[in-house]
C-alpha cells in the first residue's frame, strides 16, 4: 500500500490538516480536492449508519478517482480521517486500512493533547 | 435450445411487405398500417438489452428484395467465398484484414433470420344475390372456381420462387396471407391453403398463416403469436451459422498445426501483403460465433467467444511483424479489440459481475497502454490520451446506458448492523445457505479491490475529461514544436474542438454526480462543485469568462463557508483572471482585496504583487458610479484586517475608568503597507460617542513598525438623558500596515450608569482617485480556525502582550457599586428540639448611601421527612420562607437587630438557614413593577443589591428518655370460659395479658440547664391498656433545676387485656405520655421561653403463656402454725385442651408437714380455663425451709402416643413420656418482652425464678 495524501477534516467541515506525500507541488492542490468531495460521501455514510445505528468508524472505500482510491475513517468525536492510496490492481484489505486508519487516529490524538502543539 | 434463450435484438428482420392497397377505405390497407406500427414497435435496437423474450427486431424489406451473394467466385483460384472474406481479391479484407463492419451489418440489416410475407389471397366479387328465390347460378359458380384456382397457382408460384432464394441462404420463409373476415367462414378455404402450400413448397409447420382484418389488441395477439411460432427456426438459423462457422475454424486450425505459415522475411512483408495468419483466422471465427452466440440470446457463449477473440488479438498485437504499427489493419485490428472489450465488460455487467467487467477493462487499458509505448505513441502523445478518453468515455456511456435501465451500481458501503442482519437473515435459514454465509463474510474480511469497485457514470465521465485535457495539453505541446505538422494524426486532431468536448464531458460528469448524489443528503455537493469548478476554469481557457465568473460565485460560496483556503485561492487567482478579462472594476477591486486578506497563505514569492495590482486598478479606471462608495462586505469571507476588542475587566462598577484596546492585525507575508486608507471609524453599542481615526500622513514616511499604538483618550459615556446626537471624535493616526503588523488602538471608558458596551462597527475606508471603497470589519471575526487567543498590549517598546484570560473580554457591563451591608447572627448553639430557639440578627449599613433594606429568611427544607420545623419573624411564621420583612431605611452606620424564632421538632440534626439582606439605594428611584420579568434589562439600571447569610443551628434533644418494661401475670380471680360476665363491655380481662411496669428514666441531655416547672403522665387508657398507677403523680421534689447529666425516674403500672384477635407480633400502643414543661436557663441566667416535650410511654408486647402452673406461698411462716399454699394450674392455649395432673413429692427432709393432694390428675382444662390446688402446710422447722417438690404433667403427648400404640393398659405415668408443666412462683413473676416469632406458646421466665420456692419460718 502506498499512501499519497492524508487529510484530517474538523466535525464542521473545517480542513484540520492535509498532507502529501512525495507529490509535485501541483497535484498538492488536487489531495485538497479529494479531501473535499469525500466529505460528500462520508455524509451519505454516516446518513447510512446513523439510520442503522451503527457506531463503525472505518467508512470503507469512498470512491476512487484518477490514480487514488480514497477512504474514509470517523472518530468518535467526529473527525474524519481521509486517506488517498495509490491505486493498484490488488485487494486492499481492509484491516490494513483500519490499521492504518487507527494510527493516525492515535497520532492525531496525542497531537491534540499536546498543549504546546502548533499547527 | 434453450428454454431461456430468447431471441436477440439485431438479427431477425421479416422484412415484411404489406400490400399496398389504393383505397384508403380498404380494411387491409388499415390492417397492413396497423401491422406495420406493431411489428415495428416491437423492440428497438438498444445498447443495453439484458432482458430476453421472443421478440422480434424487424425490418421493413421489399418483397422481391433479393440479399447479398453469399459465395463470389474467386476468378484467380476459381474458388467460392463470401465477398467479405479475406480471401477474396476484390474483399476490403483482402489479404489479411480481420473482420469487416460490413459483415456485423449484413447480419443485423441484409440478411433476416425469417422473412415473414404478407400476401393477400385472391377472392371473387360477391355477388348479392338479387332475389332470395335465385337459384344459385351453377356456370358462374364454376367460372369463379376456376378462376380462384387460377390465382391460387399463380400466388403458389410467387411464394415459391421465393421460396427457393431464401432456401440458398438458409432463411426460413413464412406467408401470411390476408383475407375477409367472409372467406374466414367459406368452407373451401382450407382446400385452397393446402394446395398452395403444397404448390409452393412451404414448410408445414409455422410457414402459412391466414389473417383478416381485426382489431388492434387482436393484432398484437397476433404478432406474438407469430414470433413465438418463428422464434424456434431463427434460432435454429443463427446455431446452423455457429456450426458452419465452429467447422471451418477446427478445420482451420488442423490445417495450421500441420502447414505451418512460413515466415517470410520482412523486407517482402513490405513488398506483397501477406495472407491473414492463423491468429487472424482464428479472432475472425471467435467473433463469428460470438456474435451469432449473442443473436441467440446466449450471454455466456457469446462471452467465452468474444474472450477468445480478445486473447488471439492480444497474441496478434504483441508482435510487431503480425501487425505492423500504425498500418490499416493494425487501427482496425485497435478498434476492434476496443469494440470487444465493450462487448466483454457489458456481458459481464448483464451478470451483475461488477469487477470482473471493471477488471477487464482496466486490464484493457493496461495492456494497450504498454502496447502504446511500444508503438512510439505512449503517454506524451495526445493520440494516447485521446484513446484514453474514448476508452473512459464509451464506459461511463455503457454505464449510462445501464443505470437508465436494470444496472444497479453497489454500495461499497455495508454497516456492522446490516451485516448482522444478513447474518441473522441466513442463520434462519436452511444450514444449506451457511456457505453463501461464509463467502460473504470472507469477502468482507478481505476488503476490495478499489479498481473493481464499479461506481456510477460520472467517475469516468470525469475521466474521459481529465484525459481530453490532457490530450488537449500535449496537443498543445506538439503544436509549439516545429515538426507539429509532420506528427501523425496531426490532421485529424486539428480539427479536434478540445475544450468543447471538455465541457460536454464535464458536463455529462456533472449531471451524473447530481443524479446519483444521496437523496437524503441536505447542504454542498461537494463533488459537483469540484466539477463545476473545472467547467469554469475550461470557459476561462474557451474565453467565456462570463459565465465563468458566474460559476465561480457559486463555487466560492461554498469553499469561504467552509474554510478551505486552499481551494478558494487558485479560484480566486482565476476569478480575478476572469474579471480582468471582463473588464468589471468593482469585481477586480473586491477580489483583490479578499486576496489581500488570505495574506501568506495566497502569494508566497512576492508579497508585493497584489497591492500593486490593486493600486493599479484604483488609480487607472474609475468606478461605474462615483457618487456611492464601494461597500467590499467580508461577512462571508475573511476581513481584510484581523479585529480584536479587549476590555480589561468584563465587569466595571458604576463610575471606574475601564481601559480597553482594538488590535487590528494585517495579514502576514503580504504587504498592503501603500494601500491609503483614509478614515478608521469605531462604533460603539449604547450611548457611547463614536470616533474617527483619520489618516495622518506626517509620519507615514517612516518605517512602520510591527506594533503600533493610537491613543484613543477617554470616554465618557454621557448619562442616558441626553439623547442628541454625538458628534463623532476625530482622532489623528497612521492607517498603514506592515505585513502582519498590529496597531493597537486603546482608550479608556467611563459610565456613570450600567450598561453594557461593546464594538459594534469597525468600518475602514480607502480612497484613491475616484474611488472609495468601505471595508466593514467584524470586531468578533478571527482569521485563524484555531483562533489567536485574546491579547492586551503591555508595552509598545519593545512590544509585549499578555493574554487576557477572562470570556468575555470583547463585551462590557457596567453595573452599580455593591452595597456594603454587614449582616450578623447571634445564637447560642446548640437549639433544643421543641424550644422556640431565639436567633438575633443584626444588619449595619456600612454604606454612604441611605439603604432601604428587606429581609428574607428561608428555612431549607430538613432532610428528614418528620422533622416539622418552622421559623417566625415578627407576625409571620412559615415552615420554609418568611418574605419581606421590611426593615425600614437605614441611615449610613445605622444598625438594626431582629430576631428569628426557630422552632425544631423531630428528629435531632442542623437546620439551616438563608438569611438574605436586599438592599435599594434611596436615591434612585424604584422601579415601576420589579416583578414583571420583561424589564429584567432595566432592572439592572436600579441600585439594588443582595447580601447573603447562611447560618447552620445544630438542634439536640432537651431529655433523653429510656424506657425498662417488665411484665406480670394477672393473678386475679378470672372468669371461667362459660363465665357471663366476660361477655360484658366493661370486663377487663387481663388474663392473657397480665401487668407491665414501666419505669422511665429522664436524663437531661443537653449542654445547658433546665427548670423543670411540671411534669406528669397523660394517661390515654385504649381498649388493650390502661395506667393503673404511676409514681410521678404526686412527687413535687421533681420539679426543680435540672443540670446537665441529671437524672429522674418515674414507673407506672399498665394493666393490659389483649383483644381476642390480638396478633402475637403487634405491639400495643402506650398509653400514654410523660409531658414535662420546662424553660431553658440561657448562659447568662435567662429563662427561655416555656417549652412542653411529650414522651410517649412505650409500646408494650407482653408475652403469652401456654400451660403454666402458678404456685403461690406466703413469703413467712410462724413454726407449727399451719399456712396454705395454692397453685393455679392455667390453660393459657388458646386451642388446646390440657391434661394435667399434679404430683407432691414429699421428702424426710422436708420442713413441713404436708396436707392435700399427693398425686392426682386435673380436671381437663379447657382453653383458657384454670384449676387451683391448695395444700395445708404447717411448718417443722425455723429458717429458709424449701417448699416440697411439687410436679405438674401435662399428659397430652402421652395419651396420644399410646392411643397411636393402640395399648388399652393404664397410661404411663413416668416423666420421660410426658411434658413438665413449668411451675412458676409467683413472688418472683418477671418477664421480658415476647419474643418474636414465639409460636409454641411456653411460659418464660426471668432466670430470679430458677430455684425452689422458699419459706422463712420464724419461731
Amino acid at each position: 500500500l502506498r499512501l499519497n495524501a492524508v487529510a484530517f477534516v474538523s466535525p464542521q467541515n473545517h480542513p484540520i490538516l492535509i498532507r502529501t506525500f512525495g507529490q509535485q507541488r501541483q497535484d498538492e492542490l488536487k489531495y485538497h480536492y479529494i479531501a473535499h468531495t469525500s466529505l460528500d460521501v462520508i455524509d451519505e455514510r454516516i446518513a447510512a449508519a446513523a439510520t442503522s445505528k451503527s457506531t463503525e468508524c472505518y467508512l470503507n472505500l469512498l470512491y476512487t478517482m484518477e490514480d487514488v482510491a480514497v477512504y474514509g475513517f470517523i472518530t468518535p468525536l467526529k473527525v474524519k480521517i481521509i486517506i488517498a492510496l495509490a491505486l493498484s490492481d490488488a485487494v486492499v484489505r481492509d484491516v490494513d486500512v483500519v490499521t492504518i486508519f487507527k494510527a493516525l487516529h492515535t497520532a492525531y490524538r496525542h497531537a491534540v493533547a499536546n498543549p504546546f502543539l502548533k499547527l | 435450445m434453450f428454454v431461456a434463450g430468447l431471441e436477440d435484438l439485431s438479427q431477425p428482420p421479416p422484412p415484411q411487405s404489406p400490400t399496398q392497397s389504393a383505397a384508403p377505405q380498404d380494411p387491409f390497407a388499415a390492417l397492413s398500417v396497423r401491422l406495420r406500427e406493431v411489428l415495428l414497435a416491437q423492440r428497438k435496437a438498444a445498447i443495453w438489452q439484458p432482458e430476453k423474450n421472443r421478440t422480434f427486431k424487424v425490418l421493413l424489406a421489399d418483397k422481391d428484395m433479393r440479399f447479398p451473394p453469399r459465395k463470389v467466385e474467386d476468378l484467380q483460384t476459381r474458388t467460392f467465398h463470401s465477398p467479405l472474406s479475406p480471401l477474396m481479391p476484390s474483399s476490403p479484407m483482402y489479404p489479411d484484414g480481420l473482420i469487416s463492419p460490413f459483415w456485423i451489418r449484413k447480419h443485423t440489416t441484409l440478411v433476416p433470420a425469417v422473412f415473414v410475407i404478407f400476401m393477400r389471397i385472391y377472392e371473387s366479387p360477391v355477388q348479392a344475390p338479387r332475389s332470395p328465390l335465385d337459384v344459385p347460378d351453377a356456370d358462374r359458380e364454376r367460372e369463379r372456381e376456376a378462376e380462384e384456382r387460377r390465382r391460387d397457382t399463380e400466388l403458389a408460384a410467387d411464394i415459391a420462387q421465393r421460396k427457393k432464394h431464401m432456401n440458398d441462404y438458409g432463411v426460413k420463409l413464412t406467408v401470411v396471407l390476408l383475407a375477409s373476415r367472409r372467406m374466414l367462414d367459406d368452407p373451401a378455404l382450407d382446400n385452397r391453403l393446402t394446395f398452395i402450400r403444397r404448390q409452393s413448397g412451404l414448410d408445414p409447420r409455422a410457414a402459412l398463416f391466414v389473417l383478416s382484418p381485426v382489431s388492434q389488441a387482436e393484432i398484437g395477439d397476433f404478432v406474438r403469436s407469430l414470433q413465438d411460432a418463428l422464434y424456434e427456426p431463427a434460432v435454429e438459423y443463427y446455431t446452423n451459422h455457429s456450426k458452419r462457422v465452429r467447422r471451418k475454424r477446427n478445420k482451420h486450425s488442423q490445417t495450421v498445426s500441420s502447414y505451418p505459415l512460413p515466415m517470410s522475411p520482412i523486407g517482402a512483408a513490405a513488398a506483397t501483403p501477406r495472407p491473414l495468419r492463423p491468429e487472424g483466422w482464428t479472432v475472425r471465427y471467435e467473433y463469428k460465433m460470438a456474435c451469432f452466440a449473442e443473436f441467440r440470446g446466449e450471454d455466456e457463449i457469446a462471452l467465452k467467444h468474444y474472450q477468445d477473440a480478445y486473447s488471439s488479438l492480444l497474441i496478434m498485437f504483441g508482435s510487431t511483424a503480425i501487425l505492423p504499427p500504425r498500418t490499416k489493419r493494425w487501427s482496425e485490428a485497435r478498434v476492434l479489440a476496443d469494440c470487444i472489450n465493450v462487448k466483454i465488460c457489458k456481458l459481464y455487467l448483464y451478470n451483475n459481475e461488477h469487477s470482473l467487467a471493471l477488471a477487464h477493462h482496466n486490464s484493457h487499458i493496461r495492456r494497450f497502454a504498454d502496447f502504446s509505448r511500444g508503438w512510439g505513441m505512449g503517454e506524451e502523445t495526445f493520440e494516447y490520451w485521446a484513446w484514453l478518453a474514448r476508452q473512459y468515455r464509451i464506459l461511463a456511456e455503457l454505464l449510462e446506458e445501464g443505470t437508465k435501465s436494470t444496472l444497479k451500481i453497489p454500495s461499497h458501503f455495508r454497516t456492522p448492523s446490516q451485516t448482522a442482519a444478513l447474518v441473522a437473515a441466513h442463520a434462519l435459514e436452511s444450514s444449506a445457505s451457511q456457505r453463501n454465509l461464509l463467502e460473504a463474510e470472507a469477502l468482507r474480511l478481505l476488503g476490495l479491490n478499489p479498481t473493481q469497485a464499479l461506481q456510477h457514470p460520472g467517475f469516468y465521465y470525469y475521466m474521459a475529461a481529465r484525459c481530453q485535457e490532457r490530450r488537449r495539453e500535449r496537443f498543445l505541446k506538439a503544436l509549439e514544436s516545429e515538426t507539429a505538422a509532420t506528427l501523425p494524426a496531426y490532421g485529424t486532431e486539428k480539427k479536434v474542438d478540445h475544450l468543447a468536448v471538455i465541457v460536454e464531458l464535464y458536463t455529462k460528469a456533472h449531471d451524473h454526480f447530481k443524479q446519483f448524489r444521496a437523496t437524503g443528503a441536505h447542504g454542498h455537493d461537494r463533488f459537483i462543485l469540484w466539477i463545476v469548478n473545472r467547467i469554469a476554469e475550461t470557459y476561462c481557457m474557451q474565453r467565456k469568462y462570463q459565465v465563468a465568473v458566474r460559476f465561480f460565485e457559486r463555487i466560492a460560496r461554498t469553499y469561504r463557508g467552509e474554510g478551505w483556503n486552499s481551494l478558494l485561492l487558485p479560484l480566486l487567482t482565476m476569478w480575478y483572471r476572469c474579471a480582468q478579462q471582463l473588464g468589471d472594476m468593482e469585481l477586480s477591486v473586491r477580489l483583490l482585496v479578499e486576496m489581500l486578506s488570505h495574506g501568506e497563505e495566497y502569494n508566497r514569492s512576492d508579497p508585493e504583487v497584489m497591492q500593486e495590482d490593486l493600486l493599479a486598478v484604483l488609480k487607472s479606471t474609475v468606478p461605474s458610479s462615483t457618487d456611492e462608495s464601494l461597500v467590499i462586505d467580508s461577512s462571508e469571507s475573511e476581513p481584510i484586517l484581523e479585529s480584536c476588542v479587549v476590555f480589561w475587566k468584563p465587569d466595571v462598577n458604576v463610575g471606574e475608568t475601564i481601559p480597553f484596546q482594538i488590535l487590528l492585525t494585517a495579514p502576514s507575508g503580504v504587504s498592503m503597507s501603500a494601500i491609503p486608507f483614509t478614515t478608521l471609524s469605531v462604533e460603539f453599542s449604547a450611548d457611547v460617542p463614536p470616533l474617527v481615526i483619520q489618516h495622518s500622513a506626517e509620519h507615514s514616511d517612516e518605517v512602520l513598525p510591527q506594533v503600533r499604538t493610537i491613543d484613543l483618550g477617554h470616554i465618557a459615556i454621557p448619562s442616558s438623558d441626553s439623547e442628541e446626537e454625538e458628534e463623532p471624535r476625530i482622532i489623528g493616526g497612521v492607517l498603514r500596515w506592515a505585513p502582519g503588523s498590529t496597531v493597537v488602538l486603546s482608550g479608556t471608558l467611563l459610565s456613570d450608569t450600567p450598561t453594557t458596551v461593546s464594538v459594534v462597527k469597525l468600518h475602514l475606508v480607502l480612497q484613491e482617485g475616484s474611488w472609495t471603497i468601505e471595508l466593514p470589519l467584524r470586531p468578533a471575526k478571527h482569521r485563524q480556525q484555531p483562533h489567536t487567543l485574546p491579547r492586551w498590549l503591555v508595552s509598545a517598546q519593545p512590544p509585549r502582550f499578555m493574554p487576557i484570560r477572562h470570556d468575555n473580554y470583547s463585551e462590557l457591563r457596567v453595573h452599580h457599586r455593591p452595597h456594603k451591608v454587614y449582616v450578623s447572627v447571634t445564637h447560642h448553639a446548640p437549639a433544643y428540639l421543641g424550644e422556640e430557639y431565639p436567633i438575633t440578627v443584626e444588619v449595619c449599613n456600612t454604606d454612604e448611601r441611605e439603604l432601604d433594606m428587606i429581609m428574607d429568611v428561608l428555612l431549607q427544607p430538613s432532610e428528614f421527612d418528620e422533622a416539622v420545623n418552622h421559623i417566625s419573624l415578627d407576625d409571620q411564621k412559615s415552615s420554609s420562607l418568611v418574605k419581606g420583612i421590611p426593615l425600614g431605611v437605614l441611615p449610613p452606620g445605622a444598625s438594626l437587630l431582629k430576631t428569628i424564632y426557630l422552632f425544631n421538632d423531630g428528629i435531632a440534626g442542623d437546620r439551616t438557614l438563608d438569611i438574605s439582606v436586599q438592599s435599594r439605594s434611596t436615591a434612585t428611584p424604584e422601579p415601576s413593577s420589579p416583578a414583571s420579568p420583561n424589564l429584567s434589562a432595566e432592572a439592572s439600571l436600579v441600585d439594588k443589591s443582595e447580601t447573603l447569610q447562611t447560618l447552620t443551628v445544630g438542634a439536640v434533644e432537651a431529655f433523653k428518655v429510656e424506657h425498662d418494661i417488665t411484665y406480670r401475670r394477672a393473678l386475679g380471680p378470672q372468669a371461667g370460659p362459660s363465665d357471663l360476665r366476660a361477655f360484658s363491655a366493661e370486663h377487663w380481662d387481663d388474663r392473657e395479658g397480665g401487668e407491665a411496669v414501666i419505669a422511665s428514666k429522664f436524663a437531661c441531655a443537653g449542654p445547658s440547664s433546665v427548670v423543670v416547672e411540671s411534669i406528669k403522665l397523660v394517661r390515654e387508657d385504649g381498649v388493650c391498656a390502661k395506667v393503673v398507677n404511676s409514681s410521678v403523680e404526686d412527687d413535687e421534689d421533681v420539679l426543680a433545676e435540672w443540670l446537665p447529666g441529671d437524672e429522674f425516674c418515674g414507673s407506672c403500672c399498665v394493666s393490659l387485656a389483649p383483644e381476642d384477635d390480638h396478633q402475637e407480633d403487634q405491639d400495643t400502643p402506650g398509653p400514654g405520655a410523660y409531658e414535662i414543661t420546662w424553660r431553658r436557663i440561657i448562659s447568662s441566667g435567662d429563662r427561655g421561653s416555656l417549652s412542653t416535650s411529650h414522651f410517649t410511654l412505650p409500646p408494650l408486647r407482653p408475652p403469652t403463656d401456654g400451660l403454666v402452673a402458678l404456685l403461690d406461698t406466703p413469703p413467712m411462716a410462724t413454726l407449727h402454725e399451719p399456712i396454705t399454699i395454692r397453685m393455679t394450674v392455667r390453660n393459657g392455649h388458646p386451642s388446646r385442651s390440657a391434661n394435667v395432673t399434679v404430683h407432691l413429692e414429699p421428702d424426710s427432709a422436708d420442713g413441713f408437714v404436708v396436707a392435700g393432694l399427693r398425686s392426682g390428675r386435673v380436671p381437663i382444662l379447657l382453653p383458657g380455663a384454670e384449676e387451683q390446688v391448695l395444700w395445708k402446710l404447717i411448718p417443722i422447722e425455723c429458717g429458709y425451709v424449701k417448699v416440697p417438690r411439687i410436679r405438674v404433667l401435662d399428659r397430652r403427648r402421652a395419651v396420644e402416643q399410646a392411643q397411636l400404640q393402640g395399648a388399652q393398659g393404664p397410661l404411663p405415668n413416668n416423666e420421660s413420656e410426658a411434658d413438665v408443666v413449668h411451675i412458676v412462683d409467683v413472688r418472683w413473676d418477671v418477664k421480658g418482652t415476647s419474643a418474636q416469632g414465639e409460636g409454641n406458646r411456653t411460659s418464660l421466665d426471668g432466670p430470679a425464678s430458677g430455684g425452689e420456692p422458699i419459706i422463712l419460718v420464724v419461731p
